[in-house]
């Protein structure tokens, strides 16, 4: 069910328990009244029978026959009274009472009637009527009191009831918001744990089925973006290796053009001045042209290793072991270049699945450079830790060094890219990032002018490659 | 008669070390330099007749000399010289006046015939 229509749905019940604890107050009320108003008129009728029986009295007592009739109107009046308000009464306490009620009245004015027509004034007639009247009297009292004694707990209950519907209310309010919010959350959730994946270069998808409200869409067209970014992150490797290709032509003709024009140079001059040449210069000219030729010989020897698709001879490492092996191999440059080494292995580090030989070359090489980048001296700093979420190790490497200029960064990784003059062949950094992505891995760089460069090395755990017994 | 004076500029410090030993004998006056901003500094001491320059060098590259040059001073003929045998290049050097350009490798007899050319000598 939708979220929307999950709130419509909670509103709607609210709104009928509402209408619910309105209308079963409202009933209430009305019978609190219809009671009240009987028991007005109650009152009445019960000053009426006093009356009544104060006048009977006074007929034994003074013989007066004129209080018969005073009697008899009263008791008219009574009648009318009760056929007038007969609804109300029946209501209040049913048309049994009400018969009953009808009856007492009407054994008394039998009585009455009785006793004014033969004038009696005898005892056993006093008697009766003094016990009808004091029947009527009582009866009526009785229902009286345990009208108002029922009102009075018909407003316990409407108080009860409406204690108890306000606590029904407020427990379904939290309830139902709590579900639905609880919800919301967990696939909130999702989606950030998601995007944080998505962030690091990863692209997962939300695998459990997504729930058919909001949530779901929000979670369904998520999962279509994390695709749709990994189908354009290839598009646009694909689309860098072939721009690479590109340079890197254009490099091997730019880098196989200068030695070239320099052997040719030096040898139409070597024609040209001949005669003026001493034998020392002519040696020397073709000194160097060994030597251009020698550069030329390693220009292409480089491509040709580069070039060469290595077979990787993979196995299980220990990450820091591979760094302490490398360490080694370079300890004698840093000694001499005035490079202090500041090592913080993480000791938690799953083991790698990798071509050892492989990433001693990419190590050596990032170590080259941050010594050539700190020819002051300085610091080379060695860091390693384990992303348990991505299940990949991250090896970082940086100097304090002269840094790499912002316009440069985007094209350390280019073929033939060098910033270092003549020392530079702009491969290694190139070489160093196709292994690292044989590796399944990723290379990324930090750095300020001044300050120094960082690369992250990031590679997967052998856990992560599915490697057996990992 | 005053010697004709040449501005030689490559990072390969061959190309200038031939270029001074081939256009003395031919009896011109030659400085070489092996990077653009050394060159462009030079220049404000002393009047060349012609500049040749490499096109792709680090700082200062040979567009930046040739726009320099021409908008500086006039009158000093540029050739341009590079490994790159790229054609956008020519067309965009041919566009800021270049007077000649050469892919690498150089055949120093054209270089030298474009030079006396640059120089109304032929």
């Amino acid at each position: 069910m939708k979220i929307e229509h999950k709130i419509y749905l909670s509103n709607s019940i609210h709104i009928l328990l509402i209408v619910l604890i309105g209308l079963v107050a409202l009933q209430n009320l009305n019978d609190i009244l219809t009671k009240f108003r009987f028991t007005v008129i109650a009152e009445g009728l019960n000053a009426t029978f006093l009356e009544m029986r104060l006048a009977e009295k006074n007929y034994f007592f003074y013989g007066d026959v004129e209080t018969f009739n005073n009697i008899q109107s009263r008791i008219d009046q009574t009648n009318a009274t009760l056929l007038e308000v007969r609804p109300d009464i029946i209501r209040a306490v049913g048309s049994a009472k009400f018969t009953k009620l009808q009856d007492y009245l009407h054994v008394y004015a039998q009585l009455i009637d009785s006793i004014r027509k033969e004038n009696h004034r005898d005892v056993a007639a006093q008697k009766k009527l003094r016990e009808a009247g004091q029947d009527l009297k009582t009866f009526s009292e009785d229902i009286t009191a345990l009208e108002i004694e029922s009102i009075g707990a018909l407003i316990v209950r409407s108080k009860n009831i409406l204690r108890v519907s306000f606590l029904a209310v407020v427990l379904f309010a939290f309830l139902f918001s709590n579900l639905i919010v609880r919800n919301i959350g967990k696939s909130l959730r999702k989606v950030i744990s998601l995007t944080r994946a998505i962030s690091r270069g990863n692209y997962p998808k939300i695998k459990e089925q997504p729930s058919h409200d909001e949530m779901g869409e929000v979670i369904n067209a998520i999962n279509a973006m994390a695709e749709g970014l990994h189908n354009r992150e290839k598009e646009i490797i694909q689309s860098k290796r072939l721009a690479s290709i590109g340079v890197l032509v254009a490099g091997v003709a730019h880098e196989l053009n200068n030695p070239l024009n320099n052997i040719s140079m030096i040898a139409q001059t070597y024609t040209e001045v001949y005669d003026g040449l001493s034998k020392e210069q002519r040696i020397d000219f073709m000194e160097q042209i060994d030597e251009e030729t020698e550069r030329l010989r390693l220009i292409i020897h480089n491509l040709l290793d580069y070039a060469k698709p290595k077979e990787q001879h993979l196995s299980r490492a220990d990450t820091n072991q591979v760094i302490k092996k490398t360490l080694s191999l370079v300890q004698n440059m840093l000694n001499i270049s005035n490079i202090k080494i500041t090592l913080a292995l993480a000791e938690d580090l799953p083991d790698i699945y990798i071509d050892e030989h492989q990433i001693q070359q990419v190590l050596v090489n990032m170590a080259t450079n941050a010594i050539q980048a700190m020819d002051q001296g300085g610091e080379l700093r060695i860091t390693t830790r384990y992303l348990p979420d991505d299940e990949k190790i991250e090896i970082e490497i940086g100097d304090n060094g002269k840094g790499i200029a912002p316009e440069f960064l985007d094209h350390i990784f280019d073929p033939f890219f060098t910033t270092k003059e003549e020392k530079g062949t702009g491969l290694g950094l190139w070489v160093s990032f196709g292994i690292i992505k044989n590796h399944q891995g990723n290379i990324r760089v930090t750095s300020q002018t001044g300050i120094g460069t960082t690369f992250t090395i990031s590679l997967p755990s052998c856990h992560k490659l599915g490697v057996a017994n990992c | 008669m005053t010697k004709h004076s040449i501005m030689v500029i490559d990072d390969e410090k061959i190309v200038g070390n031939m270029a001074k030993l081939t256009f003395e004998q031919d009896g011109y006056e030659v400085e070489t330099f092996l990077n653009g901003e050394s060159a462009l500094a030079r220049l404000t001491e002393k009047p060349f007749d012609i500049v040749i320059t490499d096109l792709k060098m680090k700082g200062v590259d040979g567009l930046e000399v040739l726009r320099t040059v021409k908008k500086l001073y006039p009158g000093i003929k540029v050739i341009m010289i590079t490994a790159f045998a790229n054609l956008d290049v020519a067309i965009e050097a041919l566009r800021d006046d270049v007077h000649d350009f050469f892919p690498k490798p150089v055949k120093i007899k054209e270089l030298k015939a474009s030079v006396k050319r640059a120089l109304g000598e032929e």
